[in-house]
This record gives C-alpha cells, sequence and structure tokens, in this order.
C-alpha cells in the first residue's frame, strides 16, 4: 500500500533529502528495577525504601491491611469512606488546617480502598518531606473522623453514584464484576458501595472499621526519591514510627470464584454513538508461574496500536480508537493463590459493533489455531524488557510497584526478576498462555450501548446467551 | 501522553524553595541551528540510561481554515502511517520493539512528536522523524486517510460525544472566542469538516506546515551532545528548507469579553452543572503568571476558596474548581468547573462563585495562601522535571511559542516575584461576570448518562494513540 503511492510524491517535483540506511542500536547500558532496603520499626510497621537520584519529587506509599471484604455487612464502601477521612482533621488539626497544611509542604494525598486494602499515596518535594510524613503520620495514628466531615464525605459519594453509573467504562467494570462473582462475594459488588450501603455509613461505622483494621503491624510504608540529605531514620521515628497499636492475626483470605460460561450482557444506552465494551474472565495472577508467559501473550494480543486487535480493529477498519487487552491482579494470598481480571477492552462506533465483535472472534479463534509468531514474541520482550527503565523513571512508579507486591505477598525482587523470566519465555509458552486466558468460548460479555442498534447482530454471532439490563 | 489537567502551571524551580538541590536547579540547554532552519535544543543528564526525542511542529487548529477544523490532528495520526523508509505502521513498532514509548499530540498551538527511548536506541528516533519530516508524502495514501479518517473519528465519540459533559469544552470554547476567530474551534474538530478532508488537503498541509524551520527538535537525557548533534546533521540536515507558510490569523482580542455571555444546555446528565470561560491574559506576560496563582488560590486544590466554600460548607457541589489553559496567540483562558450536589439549584452556586471572586478582588491572597499556590505550582513543576520527555517538552514550548528555551530556567523565578497586590489586581481585572462565558448543564431524562467529574479536562489537546 505504501510503495504503490510513491508515484504520488513525483508531480511535486521538489528536491527530496538524502536518505541513510536504519541505525544500528548503541550498547545498552544495564539497568535494573530498584532493590528496596526491608526492616520493621519497633510499633511493627514495615518499611521499604529506595534511593532514586534525581527524583526530587518523593513518593511514599502506604498499604494498609484493611481489605473490601472485612467491611461489614451492608457497608459496602465505609472503607472507601474512611480513605477519603484519613484527610479530615486529626487530633492537632482541623479538617481544613490539615488540608491546608499538605498544601503548604506542596505535597498531594491521594487514598481509596480496593480488594486488597486501603492505600494512601503521598508525594511531595523531598526538602518538605520530615513535615509531610509528620502530616501522614498524624493522619493514621490519631484520625479526627468528625461526624460533620463524614457525614458530607457520605453525601458526596451518594451524589458521585449517578455519574459512575452514567460513565460507559465505570458501567461496564461493574456490570462485568456482578455478572463474573456469585451475589456473596464482595468482589461482585462496587468497590465504593452503592446508595442503599453508603446512605448507612457514619462516623462510628468509619472508626469501627479503623479500629479494627488499622494498625502499624499490618501496614507497610514504602518510600522512594532522591534522599540526599535527608535523615530518613530520625524522620521516620519522629513520625510513623511514633504510631502505636496492637498486633493482629492475619486475617484468611476468601478464595475467588468465577462463572466464566460464554454469554453477553448488554447495558442499554439508548442513542448511545458508541458501544463499550468489556470481555473479560479471571485468571492467574503473579504467583502463578505461567504470569510471565500470560504478560507476553497478552501485549501480543492487545497489549498496544500494533497488537493483534488494533491491526485489525483500529489499524484496518477505523472501528475504534483503541482497544486494549490486560490482565489486573484482583487479590492474591500469602500461600500463592489469588487471582487476576483478564480482559479485553474498547469502545467502538454503534453501527460496527457486531462487524467488531466478530473480528475480535475472529482473532482470538485465530491466535488459537495458529499460535503467536517467533517474531511477534521477540518484538514483545524488547518491549517490555526496553521500556523498564522509561516506565520506572518517576519515584512515584517505583513506589506504586513495591506497595502493589507487598499488597500481594511478593518478594522484594519480583519485579526484577520478572524481566529476566519474560526474557527466557519463548513462543510456544506465550501461545499457550494466551490462549488459555482468552479462550473464545470462556469470556463474558458486557456491551454498554444502544441496545435497539445491537442485541440483533450480537446474537447473530453466537458468542453466547444475550441478556440486556436498563443502565 | 495526555496533559493530566487544562491546568499547565509549570514553573522552574529557584532558590529559596523546595528545589534547591542539583538535578532540576542545574538543568541546562544548549541550542543550535542547522542550515535548514530546524532549531535544536540539547540537555544532558546521566542519572538514567534513557534519552526522549521531542519535536514540535508550530502547527496547530489555530492555523486551520473554515470547513477543515481537525485537520491539524488527523495529519498527526498520518505521520504515524509510514515514510518513504517506514513502511506501514512502522513508526510504531520499530520504537516499541526498541524498548522506547511514543505519541503524539495537537492543541490549539503545535503540533508534538516524541519517543523516550532507552539512550542506546537515541539514533533510532532521529531517524524516523527525519524520514516523516523528509518523506511522508512518499508513504501518505488514500488507504491510510480513510482508515485514520475514522479512528479520529471515533476518537471524538469516546472521548466528547459518548461521555455526558463530554463537549462541555468545546461549547465554552466557541462563546470565549468569537465566530471567525483562530481559537473558535476546538483541535478534535467536527465529524463534517473530518468528512470533508482530502488527500489533497493533508497533502498541502504538510507541504505548508512540515519544514525544518518551522520546527524544533529537544533531545534530552543519557546522550553525548557532541555526538547527538553530528546524527541530527546527518538525518536532518538535508531535508529541503521551504517556507510557505503563512502566519496564523491574528488571535488578539480586547482584555475583556464585555458582556457575560451564557448558554444553557438541556441534556442527558446525571448532575446540574455550572462551568465558565473567563479571558485571561496571554502566556508569557507577569500577568498570566499572576492569574495562575489566582485561579490556584481560588480552585486549585482542596484548600482552594471555592473548594472549601461549596463542597465543604455550602455542600452545594460534588466538586468545585479552576483550571487554567496557558494561550500564547490568544488570550488564556480560565476555566470555572463546578458539578452540582443533588437537588441544588445552579443560581445558588453560581451567587456564591460571584460573591467569593468579587472579595478575592477586593482583598486579594491572604500570605498562607500565596505559598500554598506556590508550592502546588512548584510541584506540579517538578512533576514535569521528573522524567525527560517532560523537559524535553518544556524546552520545545519555550522555544517554539517564545523564541527562546532558556526561558524555560527562568519561568519559576518570575512566578515568585509575582506579589500578592498583582494577584489581587489581575482578579480585579478579569475574575467577573462581564469578562466570562457561562455553561450551565441541566439534566433531562432519566439518570442515566455522564462520565467523571473530569471527562472534558483533555479537550485542548488531541493525541494519536491511548
Amino acid at each position: 500500500m505504501t510503495d504503490a503511492a510513491v508515484v504520488g510524491a513525483t508531480d511535486t517535483a521538489e528536491p527530496t533529502m538524502h536518505f541513510h540506511p536504519q541505525p544500528r542500536p548503541g550498547t545498552a547500558t544495564p539497568w535494573d528495577f530498584p532493590a528496596p532496603a526491608r526492616e520493621v520499626l519497633p510499633n511493627g510497621l514495615t518499611v521499604l525504601r529506595c534511593h532514586r537520584p534525581g527524583q526530587q519529587v518523593v513518593a511514599v506509599e502506604i498499604s494498609l491491611a484493611a481489605p473490601l471484604d472485612a467491611e461489614p455487612a451492608g457497608l459496602d464502601g465505609v472503607a472507601t469512606i474512611m480513605a477519603r477521612a484519613f484527610s479530615e482533621g486529626t487530633d492537632k488539626l482541623s479538617a481544613e488546617d490539615f488540608t491546608a497544611e499538605l498544601e503548604r509542604c506542596g505535597a498531594t494525598l491521594d487514598a481509596h480502598a480496593d480488594h486488597p486494602g486501603v492505600r494512601l499515596s503521598l508525594e511531595v518535594p523531598a526538602s518538605r518531606l520530615p513535615k509531610a510524613l509528620g502530616l501522614l503520620a498524624d493522619a493514621l495514628r490519631a484520625p479526627a473522623f468528625p461526624d460533620n466531615e463524614v457525614e458530607r464525605l457520605v453525601r458526596n459519594r451518594l451524589d458521585e453514584i449517578p455519574h459512575e453509573l452514567a460513565n460507559p467504562a465505570r458501567r461496564a467494570a461493574m456490570a462485568l464484576s456482578a455478572a463474573l462473582f456469585p451475589a456473596d462475594s464482595r468482589m461482585s459488588r462496587p468497590r465504593q458501595g452503592t446508595q442503599e450501603t453508603v446512605e448507612r455509613i457514619d462516623a462510628a461505622s468509619v472508626r469501627a472499621f479503623y479500629e479494627a483494621h488499622v494498625r502499624p503491624a499490618t501496614a507497610t510504608a514504602v518510600v522512594v526519591g532522591d534522599l540526599t540529605g535527608v535523615d530518613l531514620d530520625q524522620a521516620l521515628a519522629d513520625t510513623l514510627g511514633a504510631w502505636t497499636g496492637s498486633p493482629a492475626q492475619p486475617r484468611p483470605v476468601p478464595p475467588v470464584t468465577a462463572d466464566d460460561t460464554g454469554r453477553v450482557i448488554v447495558v442499554d444506552r439508548p442513542g448511545a454513538v458508541q458501544t463499550q465494551l468489556l470481555i473479560g474472565r479471571t485468571g492467574a495472577d503473579r504467583h502463578d508461574s505461567v504470569w510471565p508467559a500470560q504478560v507476553l501473550g497478552t501485549y501480543c494480543l492487545g497489549g498496544t496500536l500494533t497488537s493483534r486487535l488494533d491491526k485489525v480493529l483500529r489499524e484496518e477498519k477505523g472501528y475504534t480508537y483503541g482497544v486494549r487487552a490486560f490482565a489486573q491482579v484482583l487479590r492474591s494470598a500469602p500461600d500463592g493463590t489469588g487471582a487476576a481480571m483478564l480482559a479485553i477492552s474498547g469502545s467502538v462506533d454503534t453501527p460496527n459493533t457486531g462487524p467488531a465483535l466478530a473480528d475480535l472472534w475472529t482473532v482470538l479463534r485465530t491466535l488459537a489455531a495458529e499460535g503467536l509468531t517467533d517474531t511477534e514474541r521477540d518484538v514483545a520482550v524488547q518491549n517490555l524488557v526496553g521500556v523498564a527503565p522509561l516506565k520506572y523513571e518517576t519515584a512515584a512508579a517505583v513506589a506504586g510497584t513495591l506497595a502493589d507486591q507487598v499488597e500481594q505477598h511478593l518478594a522484594d525482587d519480583f519485579q526484577a526478576r520478572l524481566y529476566e523470566r519474560l526474557a527466557e519465555t519463548g513462543t510456544v509458552e506465550a501461545t499457550a498462555a494466551v490462549v488459555a486466558a482468552f479462550p473464545a468460548d470462556r469470556l463474558v460479555t458486557v456491551l454498554v450501548g444502544d441496545a435497539a442498534e445491537i442485541v440483533e447482530p450480537v446474537k447473530a454471532l453466537g458468542i453466547g446467551e444475550v441478556t440486556v439490563v436498563s443502565a | 501522553m495526555r496533559e493530566k489537567q487544562a491546568i499547565e502551571g509549570t514553573y522552574m524551580p529557584m532558590g529559596h524553595t523546595a528545589a534547591q538541590r542539583a538535578g532540576t536547579g542545574g538543568l541546562t540547554a544548549t541550542e543550535h541551528r542547522l542550515a535548514n532552519g530546524l532549531r535544536v535544543v540539547l540537555s544532558e543528564d546521566h542519572l538514567t540510561p534513557v534519552a526522549a526525542v521531542c519535536l514540535w511542529y508550530d502547527v496547530g487548529s489555530r492555523h486551520e481554515v473554515a470547513g477543515r477544523t481537525g485537520l491539524a490532528h488527523l495529519f498527526e495520526h498520518l505521520m504515524f502511517q509510514g515514510s518513504a523508509q517506514v513502511k506501514g505502521n512502522g513508526h510504531f513498532e520499530l520504537v516499541q520493539g526498541a524498548g522506547g514509548s511514543l505519541n503524539g499530540t495537537t492543541s490549539f498551538e503545535r503540533t508534538n512528536y516524541f519517543e523516550t527511548m532507552p539512550a542506546h536506541q537515541v539514533e533510532l528516533a532521529l531517524w524516523l522523524e527525519a524520514d516523516r519530516m523528509g518523506s511522508l508524502l512518499t508513504a501518505l495514501d488514500d488507504e491510510s486517510l480513510e482508515n485514520q479518517r475514522d479512528v479520529v473519528k471515533n476518537e471524538r465519540r469516546q472521548r466528547y460525544d459518548n461521555v455526558p459533559y463530554g463537549t462541555a469544552f468545546e461549547k465554552l470554547t466557541a462563546m470565549a472566542y468569537p465566530e471567525g476567530h483562530p481559537y473558535h474551534h476546538t483541535p478534535i474538530g467536527s465529524m463534517a469538516d473530518l468528512d470533508a478532508t482530502s488527500l489533497e488537503d493533508a497533502r498541502e498541509f504538510f507541504r505548508t506546515y512540515y519544514a525544518p524551520g518551522n520546527a524544533v527538535l529537544a533531545v534530552v537525557g543519557d546522550i553525548d551532545s557532541g555526538q547527538t548533534l553530528a546524527w541530527i546533521e546527518k538525518y536532518f540536515g538535508s531535508i529541503p528548507a521551504h517556507d510557505r507558510k503563512q502566519p496564523p490569523r491574528d488571535g488578539r482580542l480586547p482584555d475583556v469579553i464585555g458582556r457575560q455571555l451564557r448558554q444553557v444546555v438541556h441534556e442527558e446528565v446525571p448532575s446540574r452543572a455550572l462551568m465558565a470561560a473567563y479571558r485571561l491574559p496571554h502566556d508569557g506576560t507577569r500577568e498570566a503568571d499572576a492569574a495562575d496563582l489566582a485561579l490556584t488560590v481560588l480552585g486549585g486544590g482542596e484548600s482552594s476558596r471555592l473548594h472549601n466554600r461549596l463542597v465543604r460548607h455550602d455542600r452545594s457541589a460534588v466538586a468545585a474548581g479552576f483550571g487554567l489553559l496557558r494561550l500564547a496567540g490568544a488570550p488564556s483562558l480560565g476555566w470555572l468547573d463546578v458539578k452540582a450536589s443533588a437537588g441544588v439549584e445552579v443560581p445558588a452556586i453560581e451567587a456564591a462563585v460571584d460573591e467569593e471572586l468579587a472579595r478575592f478582588a477586593l482583598e486579594g491572597p491572604t500570605p498562607q495562601e500565596m505559598e500554598r499556590a506556590q508550592a502546588q505550582l512548584e510541584r506540579e513543576w517538578l512533576d514535569r522535571l521528573a522524567t525527560v520527555s517532560g523537559r524535553a517538552d518544556e524546552l520545545c514550548r519555550y522555544a517554539v511559542l517564545f523564541g527562546d528555551p532558556q526561558l524555560a530556567l527562568t519561568a519559576v523565578q518570575r512566578v515568585l516575584e509575582v506579589t500578592p497586590e498583582e494577584v489581587r489586581a489581575v482578579a480585579q481585572a478579569r475574575l467577573h461576570p462581564d469578562n466570562r462565558a457561562v455553561l450551565v448543564y441541566e439534566p433531562t431524562g432519566p439518570q442515566s448518562d455522564a462520565a467523571d467529574a473530569q471527562a472534558d479536562e483533555n479537550a485542548q489537546e488531541q493525541e494519536t494513540a491511548q
């Protein structure tokens, strides 16, 4: 297609540049994923630290073993409200003063609750790290959880729910979780609760959740950045080290079960100009030996614009701005069990929903029948391994990955070792892993779109029973 | 990569603030110019074995003509469809296969392309950029155009048309910049104009704007400047100079709109919303820095006046804040975005906003507010500098828009020289009802359609890949 167009340029009769052959790469400088130093403070808090020269914005990740399945029955969302309420004042500062002091440090503090636990993420210029750590420690050690501020957070959360339900991607994720997991599993329900459950949350329930699940012995702090000239030992001793709490028994982790019988759920949005698609099931987490092969195979299927899905759906057909395949760990247990969500996500224009899904299934079936090529595998390894120094340039990226490893009960060198394992993974293993991860007949398909336009073409595809629910 | 927010408050650190040590404070850049007019900026940093190649073309949606909105962005997509020595999707394949990442974005004022590479692969990125700058038309064909036209239309649907409030920025822009003004339309363009664009339009666009003299190339990171410059000369040096470009239509406007413009939209959105665009000073002026500080104090974070008033005290809003879209060739735009709490009417919110703005115009910021605003803007700048690609982009920005990349080195100093009185004065002059375009959303039908509150933040910039 490009060769034929060479003629097109000749009519311009313009002078042309001098062409050179494609250059060969220079000698690669070795790069390793940073190795953190691990210690346990006298109060039981685990600390991982990692010096990254030049990274002047220091990232601090706090991981609390307060998982969503620990929320009391009927109070879905209490972990989220607690996470948000950490910045609503302490025993020393009012809610407004606490926020103002954090911003005076040039800091940001985000907090959210997910299946493995609650995470707080602090970013602050290195010179103001001790002061910001003091504020963070006060929030964890002595949160005020004032009645009126918690009530405001609850109302605010209720006001957010209609916005989430109306977001096609969020709505699709909720529908997929509801379809995959049994109703008594916390994973089947929205992470941040529903109207019905959030309404019941108050300061007392937030405090009860805090007292039951937040203590230094089950928390980890990850500190990453340019620590030159920062006396981190002293700063930690003065702040997070002064937090006290009782020891705790590890919580049992409930097993993850999912029903991946091939079927289609259409969430009706009359008049939608696009269909949001989310096609998924559950599969291996990082503890499983198949993980590197699954990462590699999933990248070849839908990791980027030149992967198999976008090669057809975007670059050949123009049905979409982009479709991605990914694996996202849901929760892992210390014993090495756990699960990840394996999914394909994107949006396609409404009239082409049927044809796009037909092509998508053809891509999956062709992959299962013919496998990946060695070239595909090689390019994928070169990218996944090669981008590591780019991907982990910032302190926040390193801290986030280290905290994920802690939360998923992995060794601190998991990511560093993963690059070696990816390089050792062959084409046959990657093919087997991705075909097992995305079997054409064991996928739950959620389509958020105009049911009147898309149901009939989707039924004709034979990818499972089609159910329509209202948005 | 897309900009995270409309706030582009990015400043260099200076002595007495958080960034006292080497690193950002020690950032230096050298400038060079090839015989064909290509400007080059180089900056070495050997801490991590990565390097960024960033190429800004001085062309954006403001250069588009009536009936061809969206062309600059559509063209940016075509730049990834191959050139003389690069087949099909080769730009993506070669860069990703070398362990790099890449993208392109289009805004009102410029189009940029960037590759972040492991340091030993930087020559490949230079070769690829030179190949398409010098020979894109060799490969450009109808098949690519038809395909990328469909991709861009789906990008428009995904990011704007299929999400609640998705077209808010487009509506505000159309009000704030009058009919016929080069910034009246946003970079994504209209479906009709995208449909109407021909292969010849694309070819002419390339011949006009994709000239070495209309571009700035920055290479930042673990590089040897001498070797890098030699590669640049080798690959870009023979690209013929040409100068067909006409200056963009004049974007200057009176300092204030002079009256309140207003549009009420009845749509299926999850909550009422009050948005507004205020006309602000041009980027590159001391008044623009003062306006940035004013918007930060008023609506830049959870200790801002509007957040405290509307979200915390009145409880009339789910979220309330200000963003700043800095523009060099037209007045900048201060963008107010308030999503109402259930059952709250817009006039109550509007009255509170006006009261806060009027009080601020009278009293100015407190010393504590100035300190917080400066600390926040400084951290945003440090975040931009934390990556080689962020640094390369800043150097290109100052080179293209203000003619001097070195201005990046003194930017934060300029903002710290701004006095509270200047912040008050710009608020008094600009942040009042007679200088704004207001957009009100009133929900219709079942409560079912919406996006998260930030859905339209990226509207000022388009990109090639997700």
